[in-house]
């Protein structure tokens, strides 16, 4: 394949902040022997780094590696020198002409762009608000108890503003209902918008700058506009990092600030708004939990790291949780991140899942927890290609579970093991 | 974007990352004095695992560190070490060892004699503690046992024929092996990714059989430290138990597993035990009030401030960012210390590279009192709520001296037991 040359020297001399060098880069390897993709298509972070350096610019400029680098930056975290090889895999796919990049994120990129829902599934805001409704009717109409449901669009000043990852309205709008119920049960303020609602952001992958700061801006706009004093994405994790990351790399004006779902789990459960414990787990089925990159060691750190396993242990019961090692900032990405998922490259992306398949296989976990739809889906995936026999759970399942408020249609995640546990 | 902003407050706060400052916390936390502990710990991976308290003087290798200190004490009285009592850095040692042990990687009892360390190229390191799962080599090494070393396939850095050419006239009995690692695709190999799969018990089986396959009446089998990254003891007994062979791990070069663990043990387990890490931020700017220090960090997403009553400063030397070396001299970079030097560039180094004096620079650093508090150029501390460890310190070799794990150890000791005796008044 032919692509235009870039010199990637140059190239680093503008991307790093002053002080930072890729020549600092002492080739110890320890980016390379700690990242998932190292090998495929025989390159690793070291060999991209020191390549750069050398100005072999012919041979990065069309290596395919870049694409199934998921750019997760452990490669900067295990770096003595915390040099970030990503920063530099970004700006070579922003090289690539389109219709050499993998097909499947510029189709997703693409479908962002088509009106102001920044769907990346392609979901139109006149039909998302009408899935929210249908949704909400069935909901009212099946459990009593949630029989004034109400799905706020386009409140002004409400504490929280969601952004929604689109997954659940396109393809599994039964979903949805876990994480409204949730906010109904502990009383949140908050609302979609009917502009930028959704939650992913694949012009970042694409390697497009312009795009990608396009969708954050309809995003902005909307959030300023609302006046929402917290910004939230429903359990998700390029999304968040795609958007504070663009606000902050475009200079854009936000009068918001960014939240967590998860941390506002841990915050609920704290005040005892939502009392939820592990009395349903009455098998002591094992746990494990997934740190998407994008959520801790890309943005939030092991502060919300630590959100996650108190959410975890209180859910399913401090004995019956394991993590997988290394975990939290130190975590492996599991391959589902960077585009990779939607990248067509099946075979290197279950190449690059088989460390955090051992990874789980090592905790004899039944279920894994992870807040992110992307490792939702290659966990699953690596999960039935490698002959694992666990399952991946949001973890609005398992507070809707532990509250006995999961509907019987909310349990497509959960085994046979689960199938009736809660439902009253 | 509104950005966060958290507060911590802390009775102490020890900045860097690497054996020193971890080590510092640790006994901090043994001393129950809260602690909060701030730097990247990224480059405490290239350590060997191997824990030397002092290895090699001008006469050459000590095989008695304590005698050796003795000596220090009448030629290098300015020496970090010449400063402490064997007895206090022996328990420095031992309460380091016992932790270290506790929190998951076994290791062995620093006695009265230094233990000769295998190498990957077939030398020897005089260290006073081992991790658990090298010892047997030790002893295969001193008793001259029929050992086979196996090395794998696409592993750089890692050569059993290099091992047996090297020790021999030493170690006659050696035996080599090559094998390729189960499941890994072809191409080149990582310790870390074998240590990963390791974990998983069917590779671990599939391992042990080939190993079985490949012994030929040796009783001993030496491998390249890939032994488990969590649990290495509970892997090592277990491919021991699977193999019916004495196994043994040998230090690789960078990137290795042994560091890599050090590292992950102390993010995963010091936290559960009480410590407040940040482990991937650097201290910016620090401020000393009267009554506190301020200390100034930023994240992704939100800025932070630890307010602490002392402070451990532990930043290392070039390459952890503690010293740096410029046009014009040496600076110290977080608090622009007085850096004792040679009086200009030309006095860094000697003409010949492999010197047995060694050379000047690597003798610079921080001077501090007898309570580790850093000292201006007229000799008084800098803050009385500040103390220095580690290889930041001036008058040591660390690296030719075989003296690296021990000076940042005994000297973290030392600074906190100063600090203590500072916060308790």
């Amino acid at each position: 394949m032919t692509v235009a040359v870039t010199d990637f020297r140059e190239l680093a001399r503008d991307l790093l902040p002053q002080g930072a060098s890729y020549e600092a880069c002492i080739a110890c390897g320890l980016c390379a022997s700690g990242c998932p993709a190292s090998g495929l298509f025989g390159m690793d972070p070291r060999r991209f780094i020191r390549m750069a350096a050398l100005g072999l610019n012919e041979e990065l400029s069309s290596t395919p590696w870049i694409w199934t680098c998921t750019q997760c930056k452990r490669c900067m975290y295990v770096c003595p020198m915390g040099i970030d090889a990503s920063v530099l895999v970004g700006a070579a796919r922003a090289t690539w002409p389109m219709d050499k990049k993998p097909s499947g994120i510029v189709r997703s990129c693409q479908a962002q762009m088509r009106d102001d829902s920044t769907s990346a599934m392609g979901l139109r805001t006149e039909d998302f608000l009408e899935i929210i409704e249908e949704t909400a009717e069935e909901i009212r109409d099946d459990d009593s108890r949630f029989a004034k449901l109400q799905i706020p669009i386009d409140k002004k000043n409400a504490q929280f503003i969601i952004n929604q990852n689109s997954r659940e309205p396109a393809v599994e709008p039964e979903e949805l209902g876990p994480l409204w119920k949730i906010f109904d049960y502990v009383g949140a303020d908050w609302t979609y918008s009917s502009k930028g609602w959704a939650a992913e952001n694949f012009c970042m992958f694409t390697g497009d700058d312009d795009v990608w700061k396009s969708m954050v801006e309809t995003r902005v706009d909307a959030i300023n506009e609302l006046k929402a004093k917290t910004w939230i994405n429903t359990e998700c994790g390029h999304s968040f990092y795609t958007m504070w990351k663009g606000i902050e790399k475009f200079g854009l004006e936000a009068d918001f600030e960014a939240g967590n779902l998860i941390s506002y789990y841990a915050q609920w459960i704290r005040q005892g708004k939502l009392p939820v414990n592990s009395d349903w787990n009455r098998d002591n089925l094992k746990f494990t939990v997934q740190d998407p990159c994008q959520l801790i060691r890309k943005s939030s750190g092991d502060p919300v790291a630590d959100d996650l396993r108190f959410v975890a242990k209180i859910l399913v019961g401090e004995d019956n949780f394991i993590d997988m090692q290394p975990c939290r900032s130190a975590n492996y990405c599991c391959g589902g991140g960077g585009g990779f998922l939607q990248a067509g490259m099946t075979s290197e992306r279950r190449a690059y899942g088989k460390r955090k398949y051992d990874q789980i296989i090592t905790t004899k976990a039944d279920y894994v927890l992870t807040p992110c739809h992307n490792c939702h889906s290659q966990m699953e995936d690596i999960g039935k290609f490698y002959g694992g026999d666990y399952k991946v759970v949001h973890f609005w399942t398992l507070i809707c579970l532990s509250l006995g408020i999961l509907g019987p249609n909310e349990r497509k995640y959960l085994g046979p093991d689960l199938a009736g546990t809660g439902d009253e | 974007m509104k950005r966060g902003y958290r507060h911590i407050k802390t009775r102490l706060a020890v900045i860097g990352a690497g054996i020193a400052g971890f080590a510092a916390s640790i006994f901090a936390l043994e001393k129950a004095i809260p602690v909060v502990q701030l730097g990247h710990t990224g480059a405490i991976a290239y350590t060997t695992g191997y824990l030397d308290l002092f290895g090699v003087s001008e006469a050459g290798i000590i095989d008695d560190p304590w005698a050796g200190l003795e000596q220090l004490r009448r030629t290098e009285p300015e020496h970090p070490l010449s400063r402490l009592a064997n007895e206090d850095i022996l328990t420095a040692f031992e309460i380091f060892t016992t932790v270290l042990s506790k929190m998951g990687i076994g290791y062995t009892v620093p006695g009265s004699e230094n233990l000769h360390g295998l190498l990957p190229a077939g030398l020897i390191k005089p260290t006073l503690s081992v991790p658990a799962t090298m010892l047997s080599g030790i002893k295969a090494m001193r008793r001259n046992e029929k050992t086979l070393i196996i090395d794998f396939e696409g592993l750089a850095g890692f050569s059993a024929l290099e091992f047996k050419a090297n020790f021999a006239g030493k170690w006659d009995q050696i035996s080599t092996h090559k094998m390729s690692f189960p499941g890994l695709p072809s191409g080149q190999a990582y310790a870390e990714t074998m240590a990963r799969a390791i974990e998983v018990a069917d590779t671990r089986q599939q391992l042990a059989e080939k190993i079985i396959q490949a012994v030929n009446g040796e009783k001993y089998v030496g491998l390249p430290a890939m032994l488990g990254m969590h649990e290495p003891d509970e892997v090592h007994a277990d491919l021991e138990r699977l193999t019916g062979l004495e196994i043994f791990e040998i230090p690789t070069i960078p990137p290795a597993v042994p560091g890599i663990r050090l590292r992950e043990m102390f993010e995963r387990v010091l936290p559960a035990r009480g410590l407040v890490l940040e482990p991937q931020l650097k201290v910016k700017h620090v401020d000393f009030a009267d009554q506190k220090v301020h200390l100034f960090l930023s994240g992704p997403l939100e800025d932070l401030e630890v307010e602490a009553e002392t402070v451990i400063l532990a930043t290392g030397r070039f390459l952890s960012g503690g010293l740096n070396a410029g046009r014009n001299g040496l600076d110290e970079n977080l608090l622009d210390l007085h850096v004792s030097q040679p009086p200009t560039r030309n006095d860094w180094y000697r003409l010949d590279y492999m010197d047995r004096r060694g050379h000047a620079i690597n003798r610079a650093g921080i001077e501090t009192d007898i309570d580790m508090r850093p000292l201006d150029v007229n000799g008084r501390p800098y803050s009385d709520r500040l103390f220095a460890a580690g290889a930041i310190l001036a008058h040591q070799d660390w690296v030719r001296q075989r003296c690296g794990a021990g000076l940042a150890i005994a000297t973290a000791y030392q600074a906190v037991e100063a600090a203590g005796r500072f916060l308790h008044g």
